[in-house]
């Protein structure tokens, strides 16, 4: 009973992004999955959502595969991704966004992600497009959580952000973990990535080149002398 | 006297723009939910109101049905028409440049209107009604057709009410959502290939009502098509694109600017003013009177 992502080979056109990458989220754990600027991490959770078809490998939930599913149907299928940029649909307000996220299982009901992101209720009458960055980022966690998603992939959570606000957000997280929902963390940020996770993977050059527990990576000395700059 | 009857006739022509204008924003609205939503213009737009107006006509001799009345069954049959237009034939070349559906749905308006010639023959037709002829008069020597000022509300009516529908319903929050953002829109599980047919079987639907609307107050032949799609053009482009309200005040200056355009032109030019319009626009104020920003954030993915 996983979300599982194995053997993927994926890229755009000819240019393979992605060699062989094996990366599992379980119910309820924090996986953070880190590396340098264009080691292939977005792309990989773009494979994971169905944005971009993976030429080896397979995505599964549950065992269910999902190889050729569409974008729709991964979706549907419990597993959310709140996408590189964060793509609020700007022109529509707050309430708008979060019932988009509702969308496909009919629930108009904001109180529990509400009360996840307190914030978000003095705004839900603003337009998405007029939001703070930390404000829009919560949005978009906020609306992925309306559909109640087994699996949540998050790419580059703390982007342009400021880091109180990453921590505030990151907090978050560990409240929606708790409540059996799988993660999968892409950050550049490996310092707080690994802090929050349970378990990690290091991506370079579209290769995992180490794995295994958070707290064992963030004492890796390779790690640490290239990621968290020590 | 000679002012007061200047005034009456710029009165009349007033009056007789705004219905007409009215006509022109139901005309217009399925062209620029298209155009903002799909990003496809649709040069086969004109062609879907004649033939409504056709579907009208035909409903009307066989079984002298009030072409208001079949206005439920023109857009049920145009409705499903542009669901599976888009479906099965727009949908193929819908991430191709725009160029490619620009052709598309010129060769689509080339078949459809040599079927309608077919058909139907070239001939000028007009769907008559008993009350074509009645009209209520106003003070200051102002007369009011009734048929016209019934297409007008209807039009006007129907135009707002899909403003309403797209920000207030389910379904028409996921045609905005995809307009916006295709890729985002799908992120949701949103199906964007039904949500696009959705929208372009719509547009044809309210483009067919337009059609009966218009057999009702004029006359019309196949041949008419390119001029609908002309002025749904002009008044997507002057209202800003993609907008309901855009295509309502669009219209309605189109239809001004026609009417009062007659007054002062010689016959044979008061079919440039839509042109002559439609440059003034682009020169001034290109992003139109409402703006686009509403669509500004468009994503592909």
């Amino acid at each position: 009973m996983s979300f599982a992502l194995e053997g993927i080979s994926a890229g755009y056109g000819r240019v393979l992004v992605l060699h062989d990458v094996t990366v599992t989220v379980a119910p309820g754990e924090i996986v953070a999955l880190v590396g340098p600027n264009g080691a292939g991490k977005s792309t990989l959770l773009r494979v994971a959502s169905g944005m971009v078809r993976a030429s080896r490998g397979s995505v599964r939930v549950d065992d269910r595969n999902l190889d050729r599913a569409s974008i729709e149907q991964i979706a549907r299928a419990g597993v959310a991704h709140v996408p590189e940029g964060r793509r609020l649909f700007p022109g529509l307000t707050v309430r708008d966004n979060l019932r988009l996220g509702g969308w496909q299982n009919r629930n108009r009901d904001l109180e529990p992600v509400l009360a996840l992101f307190p914030r978000l209720a003095d705004r839900l009458r603003q337009a998405a497009g007029s939001l703070s960055g930390g404000e829009q980022q919560m949005c978009a966690i906020a609306r992925a959580l309306m559909s109640q998603p087994r699996f949540l992939l998050i790419d580059e959570l703390s982007l342009g952000l400021a880091p109180v606000l990453v921590d505030e957000i990151m907090a978050r997280l560990v409240a929606i973990a708790a409540t059996g929902t799988g993660i999968l963390l892409v950050e550049q940020d490996a310092g707080a990535a690994l802090e929050l996770a349970a378990r990690g993977y290091v991506l370079e050059n579209g290769v995992v080149v180490l794995e295994g527990p958070a707290a064992q990576l963030a004492g890796d000395a390779r790690v640490r002398e290239a990621y968290l700059g020590i | 006297m000679a002012r007061d009857h200047l005034m009456s006739q710029f009165l009349q022509a007033t009056l007789y723009g705004l219905l007409q204008g009215g006509v022109f924003a139901l005309v217009a609205v399925g062209f620029s939910l298209v155009w903002g939503v799909m990003n496809v213009v649709n040069l086969a737009h004109g062609a879907f109101v004649v033939a409504g107006a056709y579907l009208a006509f035909e409903l009307h001799s066989w079984t002298g049905i009030d072409p208001f009345l079949s206005v439920p069954v023109v857009a049920v049959a145009l409705f499903a028409l542009g669901y599976l237009v888009q479906r099965y034939l727009v949908n193929l070349v819908i991430n191709a440049p725009v160029f490619i559906t620009l052709l598309l749905t010129f060769g689509l308006e080339l078949v459809i209107v040599n079927g309608m010639i077919m058909l139907f023959t070239a001939n000028y037709r007009s769907i008559p009604t008993g009350y074509a002829t009645t009209s209520l008069a106003l003070p200051g020597d102002v007369r009011l057709p009734l048929g016209r000022l019934i297409a007008a509300l209807l039009a006007v009516g129907l135009t707002l009410a899909l403003g309403y529908l797209m920000r207030h319903t389910r379904i028409g929050l996921a045609i905005l959502a995809t307009g916006m953002d295709r890729g985002a829109a799908r992120l949701m599980g949103i199906k964007a290939a039904h949500v696009y047919a959705l929208t372009f079987g719509l547009a044809v639907a309210l483009a067919g009502i337009a059609g009966a609307a218009v057999g009702t107050i004029g006359t019309f032949s196949p041949a008419d098509a390119g001029r609908f799609t002309l002025f749904s053009f002009v008044a997507a482009v002057l209202g800003g694109l993609g907008t309901m309200s855009g295509a309502l005040y669009g219209g309605l200056l189109l239809g001004l600017a026609e009417a009062w355009g007659g007054q002062l032109l010689p016959g044979t030019l008061v079919n440039a003013v839509a042109f002559a319009v439609l440059v003034v626009v682009l020169a001034v104020r290109p992003q139109g009177l409402a703006g686009r920003s509403f669509y500004a954030a468009r994503v592909e993915v």
